[in-house]
């Protein structure tokens, strides 16, 4: 029966979710908490099934990506509401997962990337990394939000009893911080396994993925921006306080969209199969300088999974 | 089978009268057991609080009325009956329910929703039970005030709106900021009667470090002994406050103690950590314009204020859906409670046709000696479904009767057309 289940099932229970997230700034009720965990559960359970029955192929579409992202956000979103039941996560959360599972459904290709021949192994812990680098920074920047909002209320003399409930600005502070150096960890653990894809394809006389694609350069400007957040955050205190994290997110948030943007929607050879190119003689990917000239395995997205 | 209530409350008795009516623990008990030799048979419950004192009765038998409880509240604190009676209300059946479930859920407090109130009546229910004093009425009717004040607390917010300024203070605005409070310093500026009381909620909250700076160092030295803080000279206020991460203003000073020049000064040495100030001073302790600054969460006592006062509104406002669920409540508890007085004629009047039902079927079965096991149950079934059909119209006229109150005709006419026992 599981074998049957379709996007729309998981997408619509997340959906009610957050109906019901939402009318929780309007009107109380005693069992309106056991519902929404009820359904969150039916549709991570629904969502697990879906991406199980694609385990044989599993991660190997753009679409399967952005699924397993909304996964474990889902996942994330779960334990917060079990252990934080009076917090109102979900408003913040699941227009995230819903948009995941909708980019996924719309926009992402279901099509296999391409398969090259590369290490099985880099290829799982670039795909892997790079999607919890992306998680990372969508929790950071829900967090981010939610410091806002509370300022804005605390500095408008408002009651946390005011419709939404949200976490001390102390615990929302500390999820953004975490979540900038997670992500950072993360996005980097990525890079450096996308480098070795690259380096294990130049051996081998496939193609690689040219230095200057868009797709490259963006999560190189990301990466460069969450490393130096995080750098500049440990050395000095204060940027690691208040407003200034949650801003971060914010920032690093606006990165990610417009990378993947690039991914969906601009020219760009990243996960899509490639024709061997002739190499540059002066900048081999082998060569010292080719990792500053030619940083052609800077990928964001998993396009390399095996 | 009835439920009483005597009692007098705030709503109508002064504090005077209410401090010479009240009971201790070991006066409860001893009231109990007096109660238990003077009225055989009747349970009892004693609510003592500082905003009522209550008798709650029950039985099968007549209960004793106000007169009689007020003679025995009397007897038992030396007082007059008559001194006490104008001032003692008595409700019976589903208005004393209604009002037992009131009390529980803190819709009949003086503030209204405080959450103190609900322990109050287990701790009541708790003493009754402990003296024997209780039986299976009063059992399920505090029983059930348990889950209604649970259910109105779930249910509705009224319970969640702090309506005292230092609960306000810290609830609803410092843990607004603070995850915790046991690793953060507070300072205390002055040693005003509020500090005392926000400083109590704080330490419920956790808080341990506690610095006070007073104009009169031993005044804040005495203030600190009492909270196991520490008290420095007036003179290191700015240095206290780089320190602080929560700071209570309560000195009646005249004029801002604290001036935004004077922060700009500390600011930078703060390394722009979160700072709570709770201004309860009049004139303010603190400039206003403090407030604006990165970082700094400044409330006045006006602010404290007007947050307590929306907060009353919104307890008020969630009134009417409290009241609509003591109203189901008690509905659904008195229906029980009628169902189960009519319980006893109930089972009289199946028991009593069991017995003919039985004999006649097994002379049947002993003329029919030919019959296989499958006809005899097939017989057996057809007893039990005729005598169901029979006692079906006198038992649902009897539930239909009881939905309204204990049918005492009808019971007493079941009673002798059946030749009921009692």
């Amino acid at each position: 029966m599981l074998a049957g289940v379709h996007i729309i099932c998981f997408a619509a229970s997340y959906s009610i979710v957050l109906v019901l997230e939402i009318s929780r700034l309007v009107f109380r009720s005693g069992v309106r908490g056991a519902v929404m965990l009820a359904f969150a559960g039916a549709g991570w359970i629904a969502h697990t099934a879906f991406l199980y029955y694609r385990a044989s192929s599993l991660l190997s579409s753009s679409q399967d990506w952005y699924l397993l992202a909304a996964w474990v956000l889902v996942l994330i979103y779960l334990y917060l509401t079990w252990f934080h039941p009076k917090q109102h996560f979900g408003v913040f959360l699941l227009p995230l997962v819903l948009g995941l599972v909708a980019t996924a459904r719309w926009f992402a290709d279901p099509q296999p990337l391409a398969r090259e021949p590369v290490s099985q192994t880099w290829g799982i812990v670039h795909a892997v990394s790079i999607l919890l680098a992306t998680v990372s920074v969508l929790v950071g920047f829900a967090a981010g939000i939610m410091y806002l909002s509370q300022v804005r209320r605390l500095k408008g003399k408002r009651t946390l009893l005011a419709p939404l409930r949200l976490p001390s600005l102390e615990w929302l502070e500390r999820a953004s911080g975490r979540a900038v150096v997670v992500s950072t960890l993360m996005m980097g653990v990525g890079l450096v396994s996308g480098i070795l894809l690259n380096v294990i394809n130049y051996r081998r006389h496939d193609p690689v993925l040219p230095w200057n694609d868009p797709v490259v350069l963006a999560t190189l400007g990301m990466f460069t921006w969450l490393l130096a957040a995080a750098v500049f955050g440990g050395v000095y205190r204060p940027a690691r306080r208040g407003r200034k994290v949650a801003y971060l997110t914010v920032a690093s948030f606006v990165f990610l969209v417009i990378v993947l943007g690039m991914v969906l929607f601009i020219r760009t050879q990243h996960g899509r199969p490639r024709t061997a190119e002739p190499r540059a003689t002066s900048f081999s990917i082998l060569h010292p300088s080719s990792f500053i000239l030619h940083p052609s395995s800077f990928i964001l997205h998993p396009s390399s999974f095996p | 089978m009835n439920v009483r209530v005597v009692g007098c409350s705030h709503h109508g008795t002064p504090i005077e009268l209410r401090e010479r009516l009240a009971f201790g623990r070991e006066e409860t008990a001893e009231a109990l057991d007096h109660w238990r030799r003077v009225f055989r048979n009747v349970e009892a419950v004693l609510l003592s609080t500082c905003n009522r004192v209550e008798v709650y009765a029950a039985g099968a038998a007549e209960l004793p009325g106000g007169e009689q409880v007020a003679g025995f509240l009397a007897r038992f604190h030396k007082l007059e009956p008559a001194e006490l009676l104008p001032h003692l209300y008595a409700y019976d059946g589903p208005t004393a329910v209604r009002h037992l479930f009131n009390v529980a859920a803190s819709l009949d407090s003086m503030v209204l929703g405080e959450p103190q109130i609900l322990a109050q009546v287990k701790q009541a229910y708790q003493a009754a039970t402990e003296r024997d004093a209780t039986g299976p009425l009063l059992h399920a009717a505090f029983q059930a005030a348990t889950r209604v004040a649970r259910r109105v607390a779930t249910e509705t917010a009224i319970h969640q709106h702090r309506v005292s300024v230092p609960s306000v203070a810290v609830a609803d605005f410092a843990r607004g900021v603070f995850e915790r409070f046991d690793d953060k310093q507070t300072l205390v500026i002055g040693a005003g009667e509020m500090a005392e009381e926000t400083l109590r909620y704080l330490r419920d909250e956790g808080a341990r470090e506690i610095t006070v700076v007073n104009r009169h160092f031993e005044r804040g030295e005495a203030l600190a002994r009492t909270w196991q803080g520490r008290a420095r000279p007036w003179e290191e206020l700015l240095e206290a406050l780089t320190a602080a991460d929560l700071v209570i203003g309560t000195t009646a000073a005249g004029k801002a103690v604290v001036t935004l020049e004077d922060f700009r000064r500390v600011e930078a040495s703060r390394r722009q950590r979160p700072l709570v100030i709770l201004d309860l001073a009049v004139p303010r302790d603190f400039e206003a314009a403090i407030g604006g600054r990165p970082d700094v969460y400044l409330y006045s006592v006006d602010d404290l204020e007007a947050a307590c006062r929306r907060n009353q509104a919104q307890r008020d406002k969630e009134l009417p859906a409290a009241r609509a669920i003591i109203e189901q409540e008690t509905g659904r508890f008195m229906a029980e409670l009628y169902r189960r007085a009519s319980g006893p004629v109930i089972q009289q009047l199946k028991d009593g046709w069991q017995k003919p039902k039985e004999q006649e079927l097994q002379r049947l079965l002993a003329r029919l000696p030919g019959l296989d096991q499958r006809a005899q149950d097939e017989i057996r079934l057809a007893f039990d479904r005729l005598l169901g059909k029979l006692l079906h119209p006198p038992l649902e006229s009897l539930r239909d009767e009881s939905r309204n109150g204990i049918p005492h005709g009808l019971l007493d006419a079941l009673s002798r057309l059946f030749r009921l026992k009692d």
